[in-house]
């Protein structure tokens, strides 16, 4: 069977594009942050101007190359907002809360994800801008995109309370209790906005370094439960069966359609 | 659902109390609380000097009470539960309204703590382990208002015979008591280690 008819016959390749694209939007975005633009880990909240000068020439390719690729790619984003939206929309609960998580998450890119785009590729594009103004962008990058994490803490809640309120079995209940772990720790970064060193500071141990690694867990957690939920669905009403036995575990363009 | 007098295959003994999610989520958030513990032990070894200047500032006896006050309410809670395995879902909901005034009576004394240290000039800026003081304790308050909440939902099933579940109840219960376990814990650190 051909890649095309497979395509053509699979009833969940449009799910499937969503996970992949899911995997592929946070591969470049761990690519992209960490790598060619090093905004991740964050730099020192207490540069002096002249030093954010020198931190904006130090990577100003990787920059502006890897910020390029987010205004370019970063709408893959919404494919995963949409598969868990999605998601709810199979549980038991009102449809009110696939709605809000969709809403919030589209409101909460824009402070949470794309600002310190703008802010550093600006900085990036003309470094003789003076120090001051440089400064200042280097602050909105890092506080937009650490400071307001608390966006996001009303979405975990929301899926939270989906899944433990959820009589469809979509997500297992230890799920539902992960993601309280995840909004607990959005609350941590909130200090962030009040120090510029120390433990709580946009790049301290607590508030930068514990919550990457609570958030690395729970987004690779959630990647593959979404996999799971996919290859359970079965378009219908009521429990989500659980995966048949022999059943294919992840969709492949040239695996044997299982209607 | 099963209701609070039901009796299953497997005995109390050889089963795990609440919902198994629960555990995991002890498991990992205790894996986090210990990671803030390790930071502020750390903290500490780099400057203790300053750290035991700043924990002065500390009323122990208020957080002897503090201890008194939320070891009991795990006390009333463990009792909660006792009496709806044995069916005697009134006496559980008594005790578990207890327990909610416990942590209630535990937050408002954390606030007169809070209010007694701002006023003689102990903020959440102040020194690094005030830093530390106010995160720690902030963060067990806002896991206690959840705990709270987890009552208020234990206290209304338990009010309906066609709602009471024995696991929601022991759910319920194993997370207060890890709210519990964790001030036990803030407490030696912050205001027994010197």
């Amino acid at each position: 069977m051909s890649i095309v008819s497979n395509l053509r016959a699979d009833p969940k390749r449009e799910l499937w594009f969503a996970w992949y694209s899911t995997v592929a939007f946070y591969s470049l975005y761990s690519v992209v942050f960490f790598g060619l633009t090093r905004t991740q880990p964050p730099g020192k909240p207490w540069l002096e101007p002249e030093q954010t000068v020198e931190w904006f020439a130090g990577r100003q390719d990787g920059l502006l190359v890897g910020f390029a690729l987010i205004f370019v790619l970063g709408g893959w984003s919404a494919t995963a907002i949409a598969l868990i939206a999605y998601s709810i929309r199979r549980m038991s609960v009102s449809r009110a809360f696939a709605y809000s998580y969709l809403v919030l998450y589209l409101i909460a890119a824009v402070p949470g994800f794309l600002f310190i785009c703008v802010a550093m590729t600006v900085g990036a594009m003309r470094p003789e801008r003076s120090p001051e103004a440089q400064q200042w962008l280097y602050d909105l990058g890092f506080l937009s995109f650490s400071g307001t994490m608390g966006v996001f803490l009303v979405g975990s809640l929301i899926w939270m309370t989906a899944i433990l309120l959820d009589k469809n079995r979509v997500f297992p209940r230890w799920f539902g209790y992960l993601n309280l772990c995840n909004a607990l720790t959005e609350v941590v970064i909130a200090p962030s906005w009040i120090f510029q060193r120390g433990v709580l500071a946009w790049d301290g141990v607590i508030a930068w370094w514990i919550d990457v690694a609570v958030f690395g867990t729970y987004t690779g957690v959630f990647i593959y439960l979404l996999r799971e939920v996919i290859v359970r669905d079965d378009f219908g009403r009521g429990p989500l069966p659980d995966a048949p036995p022999g059943r294919p575990r992840r969709w492949h363009p040239l695996a044997k359609v299982v209607r | 659902m099963a209701t609070a007098t039901d009796t299953t295959d497997t005995s109390p003994d050889e089963r795990v109390p609440g919902e198994t999610g629960m555990w995991f989520f002890v498991l990992f958030e205790s894996l986090i609380f210990t990671s803030y513990f390790c930071v502020y032990l750390y903290f500490r070894t780099q400057d203790e000097g300053a750290f035991l200047e700043a924990q002065s500032a500390l009323r122990l006896p208020l957080g002897i009470v503090d201890t008194i006050v939320l070891l009991t309410s795990s006390w009333a809670i463990a009792r909660s539960v006792q009496e709806a395995r044995a069916g005697r879902p009134a006496a559980a909901r008594r005790l578990a309204f207890v327990t909610i005034g416990l942590g209630a009576a535990f937050s408002a004394l954390k606030l007169v703590e809070w209010a007694h240290l701002i006023g003689d000039g102990h903020t959440f800026t102040s020194s690094d382990f005030m830093q530390h003081y106010f995160f720690l304790t902030g963060m067990h308050a806002v896991h206690l208002l959840i705990g709270l909440v987890a009552l208020g939902i234990l206290v209304h099933q338990l009010a309906d015979p066609h709602r009471r579940s024995q696991e929601t109840i022991e759910t319920c219960a194993t997370y207060w008591h890890t709210v519990d376990l964790y001030w036990v814990l803030i407490f030696a650190v912050l205001y027994i280690v010197r």
